[in-house]
């Protein structure tokens, strides 16, 4: 089937009545939840799981979909209208986004996230919907060793490429891979790490983990912050951009969807790093950089066009690969693994209507974004005004709801108000969760691909060696394992130099 | 300060690695497999012991003020809703998701401060209902009926 074929197959789906009804819901419930300071995409599809379950997995595809552009798109509104990301993507957004809002100009900065968005978001699926298929079909001669070694470097990478330490966020990775062998060992039926108890002989269940350590850690911070008060902007103003404003804009977009493409295929490199990436580089090619960080169009097309574009491309190597580049979309594969379907290079062989489903169903997605969010904005805003006190205990019942519909359990539910527990004391010690999130849903694959290659090779390791591509890619993982550790020894070093200098 | 908190963690770590190493090689192995569970959990409890030796000498460049740090007066809040958690994850299959969601929306937002008791209990009433009309008739989801008859 070729990519044409797909993707009339996909769009088949997608625009249906039910398709074009579960996107329409998917794209207004995450753009609620993105708007909520701390809830961002990771939270909104975890808390949507459930929802699909006895879904149609193309229909609950549109659904997540729907999110996923809706709580990007939610993350921007409350950077623009309050000056307050809801994630970390969205940071680049307030230094000229809010601004603007000071200046009247909510609606106009609104407008240019969604068109930006829009825009990076398409241009992106674009490029997903031809390369995907094609690195797939690379993909298919891979065997276990080059599997593994690839899984490696995504891992490696991503925790040399988060924020903060790179050596925490790899003892994070390891504590993910060490969750990741609680269970019955899927080759040998021996149970492993089960202290005796049954429910924890199938494992521990991604959701647990997901809303442990991302939603109900961030349920602290609300507490902390419950008796402020969210003044959300009560004039918007127009939405409307005039002709010159494109003008002006469209080569920004069309320069930061590819650069946004580009940096969300590498394995960590998400939505973060390329909206302050667009944001830098839109600056160094302005003529009046000056403008920047006091209301400045470009300023905010730029990461909104970016980050959407990286989340896109994010889905390359999900999607042909296995493999997700980011906590998002190591979010959305163990939703797809809920869903029954194993993401990878088979995926498009065995599953053309899902693996072109998703793609159009991104289409759709973005484009229902554009339609619909623009003018239900102002009144969506609303959402802010609701009282924290009543917010955080329906963040917690959601939690709960999402957790015990998958297991029927209230062991999974101590479970997860145990990692909600961790998840803070991570924060507190400044270790990043991503990662470990990441690295548990890898690890099971992983840990297979690895004994496989063993098992190929009589226990020798010199496998690894033999294949080129396994070789290169371990290398790779090494030197991102590597560089970063003597990094910041000699930064450390320099400090401390500086240090006894000023003392 | 932080420094010490980062030396702090990494025994703690390290202590975990060793616990973890113990319980790796208390798995048994058999003689026709070639690659044993073990192998990976044993290759684990290295890696982290030695990032962990790592972190103890690793300086944070930034020494920023931790604001997700909580204060003194904020504790009994939190360990307050925590223990709502508690009793309501304990409550669930015993009394049924309706009451117990009811109670725990109701007095937790209560205890959390907020005070226009009309709209508390009408949301509490509400969502809970909601929610269960949701997943038992349109997502064939049982949720557990406690001692409600239905």
């Amino acid at each position: 089937m070729d990519v044409f074929q797909g993707l009339a197959q996909g769009f088949q789906v997608a625009l249906s009545f039910e398709g074009l009804l579960f996107v329409l819901i998917g794209v207004v419930v995450g753009t609620v939840i993105g708007m909520i300071p701390g809830l961002g995409p990771i939270t909104a599809i975890a808390v949507m799981i459930p929802i699909t379950y006895g879904m149609d997995p193309a229909i609950a595809l549109l659904l997540m979909a729907g999110v996923y552009y809706g709580a990007a798109y939610g993350g921007a509104a409350s950077s623009i209208l309050l000056n307050a990301p809801g994630v970390s993507e969205a940071v680049a957004t307030t230094f000229d986004g809010y601004p603007m809002a000071k200046q009247g100009k909510a609606g106009k900065a609104l407008a240019i996230a969604a068109i930006g968005s829009f825009v990076g978001g398409t241009i992106s699926i674009i490029f997903l919907s031809f390369l995907a298929p094609l690195l797939s079909k690379v993909a298919v001669s891979f065997g276990p060793p080059e599997y593994f070694a690839l899984m490696l470097m995504g891992l490696t990478a991503i925790a040399s490429l988060s924020d903060g330490s790179t050596v925490k966020a790899l003892i994070a990775g390891t504590i993910g891979l060490m969750i990741a062998t609680i269970g019955i060992d899927a080759q040998t039926g021996t149970p492993r790490f089960t202290f005796g108890n049954p429910h924890l002989l199938e494992g521990i269940d991604f959701l647990v983990i997901a809303l442990g350590l991302f939603a109900l850690a961030e349920v602290t911070a609300l507490i902390k912050n419950r008796k402020e008060k969210m003044d959300s902007m009560h004039n918007v103003g127009s939405l409307k951009l005039s002709k010159s404003d494109y003008k002006e804009l469209a080569p920004t977009m069309g320069r930061q969807s590819v650069l946004g493409f580009l940096v969300g295929i590498l394995p960590g490199a998400g939505g973060t790093i390329s909206s302050f990436l667009g944001y830098i580089s839109e600056k160094k090619f302005s003529k009046n950089p000056e403008e920047f960080g006091k209301g400045s169009m470009r300023g905010v097309a730029a990461p909104e066009t970016a980050n959407n574009a990286a989340s896109t491309g994010a889905f390359v190597p999900l999607l042909s690969l296995g493999i997700p580049g980011s906590g998002t979309t190591a979010v959305m594969l163990g939703a797809l693994i809920v869903l029954g379907i194993q993401p990878g290079p088979l995926l498009m062989t065995e599953h053309p209507d899902v693996f072109y489903g998703v793609i159009a169903s991104m289409y759709i997605g973005n484009i229902l974004l554009l339609i619909l969010n623009l003018p239900l904005i102002p009144y969506l805003a609303k959402i802010l005004l609701v009282p924290r006190q009543l917010l955080i205990s329906l963040v917690i019942v959601f939690c709960i709801i999402g957790v015990y519909a998958i297991s029927f359990s209230t062991f999974d539910l101590y479970l997860l108000l145990a990692f909600g527990i961790i998840g803070y004391l991570m924060r507190l010690i400044q270790f990043p969760a991503a990662p470990l999130l990441l690295a548990f849903i890898l690890g099971g694959m992983m840990e297979q691909a690895f004994r496989q290659s063993l098992t190929i090779s009589n226990g020798s390791l010199s496998i690894f060696a033999t294949s080129p591509i396994a070789a290169v890619m371990l290398a790779i993982a090494f030197l991102s394992f590597l560089v970063p550790i003597i990094k910041s020894r000699k930064s450390g070093k320099k400090e401390q130099a500086e240090n006894n200098k000023i003392a | 300060m932080f420094h010490t908190l980062n030396k702090k963690v990494s025994i703690f770590l390290i202590l975990s690695g060793i616990f973890y190493l113990v319980l790796s090689f208390g798995l048994p192995s058999y003689e026709y497999v070639p690659v044993d569970a073990d192998i990976v959990p044993i290759g684990l409890g290295i890696v982290l012991i030695i990032l962990s030796i790592i972190l103890y000498f690793v300086k944070d460049q930034e020494k920023k003020e931790n604001d997700d740090r909580i204060s003194k007066s904020e504790l009994p809040v939190i360990l307050g809703v925590i223990g709502f958690i508690i009793l309501y994850i304990f409550f669930l299959e015993i009394i049924g998701f309706i009451i117990t969601t009811v109670l725990f929306l109701f007095i937790c937002s209560l205890f959390l401060g907020y005070k226009k008791h009309f709209i508390n209990a009408i949301i509490s009433l509400s969502i809970p209902i909601l929610i269960y009309l949701l997943f038992d008739s349109f997502l064939q989801i049982q949720l557990p009926t406690g001692i409600l008859p239905f």
